[in-house]
């Protein structure tokens, strides 16, 4: 195994292994051997969190093991994104997120955020609680092809439905595609409401989504 | 089989002995039915209702007249015990229920403990005593249940729930740390609620889930404190009842091992193969909140029926009924089991 390969494992291992400190270590000699930085986010870090990712989607693992691997994805990209060269970070899909208004309850969407922007993704998070204006309007502002909502509450349900109706009135309803999601939500709701997609979990979530642009986006953190 | 009265009923279900019919309830808390027809049909209305006991007692009677549950369930969110450990709490509005708008400490490392009896004079812990006092005495025949928030949850309440579940696995001794509080907390709760008319206790600990934690984690982390808080009731007197949201295929070995005397689950759930899988355990649900939210009520009438005949021992909704489920298909779900 070459000094790079051992590096590019090691990365994929503090990640996957949710070992933050080996990651960081890693990060720091990737840095020190001026290895590429696109190469040591993508076939390191992401690499590892797809792993991870695979593993909850098979149910190894669960949501704290993927919140810690996750950790760990940020703090390699803490150390390797300032290296990246400039004219490699090409405009991505964006996507604006959050936990509609009325519920606190982001485990999920914090989920899904971490494996859209794995995924490709620009991810705005707008964070919990948000209403459906704040959606809207921060789609427009960004210029964002997709609106994800998440609710673990079938009290704030309706919120998603007002999201819809909200882009309906101004226009917007095709080029900004709305993908749901959340405990009680379902696929049957989400086509009664006129969402575009629904997804059961954070890795589906990157399918869908994809699925919706009609577009494929590598898997590339950078 | 002389005729039991709806108090008797639930008992001699979640006590094993013989009934004449299934129960059809709604426990109160995450699973409250407090819902905005009622309140306006009634003008006894919330958020006012979560802070005042007398208004507690009053909605509580009024939904269960409308609706047709066979109990009266308190309180109507899962906050009251949050708030008295100093998360801040959003009281919410008529259509929406209170949440948490803030947890106190932002990791299990720096929780600070206090006294749980000193805890147990704060806040609504006594409006909720107090609403259950006046409607065991005003209605002897009606089950008052109170519905507590479970021992994860209750933690992930006090705790930023993100770094909560970080720390199951990073630092499980503070994480323990602040289940045992939890749990001693709730087991005090029960206790004082068992003096007040209470009939039975429900958890419903929806960050306990087998999705959410994984087997492994469920075993370590919730099967013991519910077992706790479970075994806590079972002293005070008082059956207990344990809700375990979303898909629990992967840790359904593990319920036997809650002691729980009805395990209540999501929609998703097919009760008759789970009372198959655990023939010990009395299964309590699962009509969808979705089919009560939207209908038909012919659907709503044909999902309770078919969950009578097969034999389900509790008939109640899945999960947190919306607040804008109609009466209608309320009334659908409990005069099917009746009828």
């Amino acid at each position: 195994m070459s000094k790079q390969e051992r590096i590019l494992a090691d990365l994929a291992k503090g990640v996957l292994e949710l070992d933050e400190n080996l990651t960081v270590t890693t990060a720091k000699e990737a840095v020190e051997e001026k290895l590429d930085a696109y190469t040591a986010i993508n076939d390191g870090l992401v690499a590892g969190m797809n792993e991870a990712g695979r593993l909850y989607e098979e149910e190894e693992y669960f949501v704290p093991e993927l919140l810690l691997a996750s950790d760990s994805l940020y703090a390699g990209l803490e150390i390797l994104t300032p290296h990246l060269p400039k004219d490699e970070e090409g405009e991505k899909a964006k996507v604006v997120i959050g936990v509609v208004q009325g519920d606190t309850h982001d485990i999920g969407k914090n989920l899904v955020k971490i494996m859209l922007e794995v995924g490709g993704f620009e991810v705005i998070d707008l964070g919990r609680d948000i209403p459906a204006e704040a959606f809207v309007a921060k789609a427009k502002e960004v210029k964002a092809q997709i609106i994800g909502l998440s609710t673990l509450m079938t009290t704030t349900m309706p919120q998603m439905e007002k999201v819809v109706r909200l882009l309906e009135e101004e226009g917007l309803k095709d080029s900004v595609k709305v993908l749901v999601g959340g405990g009680p939500v379902s696929h049957a709701y989400a086509k009664n409401i006129g969402a575009d997609g629904y997804a059961d979990n954070a890795t589906n979530a990157v399918r869908v989504a994809k699925g919706l642009l009609g577009i494929q986006v590598e898997d590339a953190i950078a | 089989m002389t005729l039991l009265n709806p108090k008797q009923r639930l008992l001699n279900v979640l006590e094993n002995k013989p009934v004449d019919r299934p129960p059809v309830i709604c426990p109160g808390g995450m699973m409250n039915s407090a819902i905005v027809e009622v309140m306006k049909n009634t003008g006894i209305t919330l958020p006012e209702a979560h802070q005042d006991a007398d208004l507690m007692a009053r909605l509580a009677r009024v939904i269960q007249q409308y609706t047709g549950f066979e109990n009266f369930g308190l309180p109507f969110c899962m906050t009251v015990e949050a708030e008295v450990f100093g998360s801040t709490i959003d009281m919410g509005t008529l259509e929406c229920e209170p949440k948490i708008a803030k947890e106190r400490f932002p990791d299990s490392g720096s929780v600070v403990y206090e006294d749980v009896e000193t805890l147990l004079q704060q806040g609504r812990i006594a409006t909720v005593a107090e609403a259950a006092s006046k409607l065991a005495s005003d209605f002897p025949d009606i089950p008052v249940l109170a519905s507590l928030t479970g021992p994860v949850s209750l933690a992930a309440s006090i705790v930023d729930p993100i770094p909560f579940l970080k720390d199951l696995r990073r630092n499980p001794e503070a994480a323990h740390r602040v289940m045992d509080y939890a749990t001693r907390f709730l087991i005090g709760f029960v206790r004082l609620l068992s003096q007040h008319g209470v009939s039975a206790i429900t958890f419903g600990d929806p960050t306990a889930t087998g999705e959410i934690l994984g087997p492994k984690m469920f075993k370590e982390y919730a099967v013991p404190y519910l077992h706790r808080v479970v075994a806590g009731a079972h002293e005070a007197g008082l059956p207990a009842i344990v809700h375990i949201c979303g898909d629990l295929s992967p840790v359904k070995a593990l319920l036997p091992e809650i002691g729980a005397d009805a395990i209540s689950t999501d929609a998703l759930i097919n009760l008759r193969k789970l009372k198959e899988a655990l023939p010990g355990i009395n299964t309590m649900g699962n009509v969808s909140t979705y089919l009560l939210e939207f209908g038909p009520k012919e659907k709503i009438s044909e999902v309770t029926k078919r969950l009578v005949k097969e034999g389900i021992d509790i008939i109640s909704p899945a999960c947190g009924l919306s607040t804008s489920s109609p009466i209608e298909h309320i009334r659908a779900m409990t005069e099917a089991v009746r009828s």
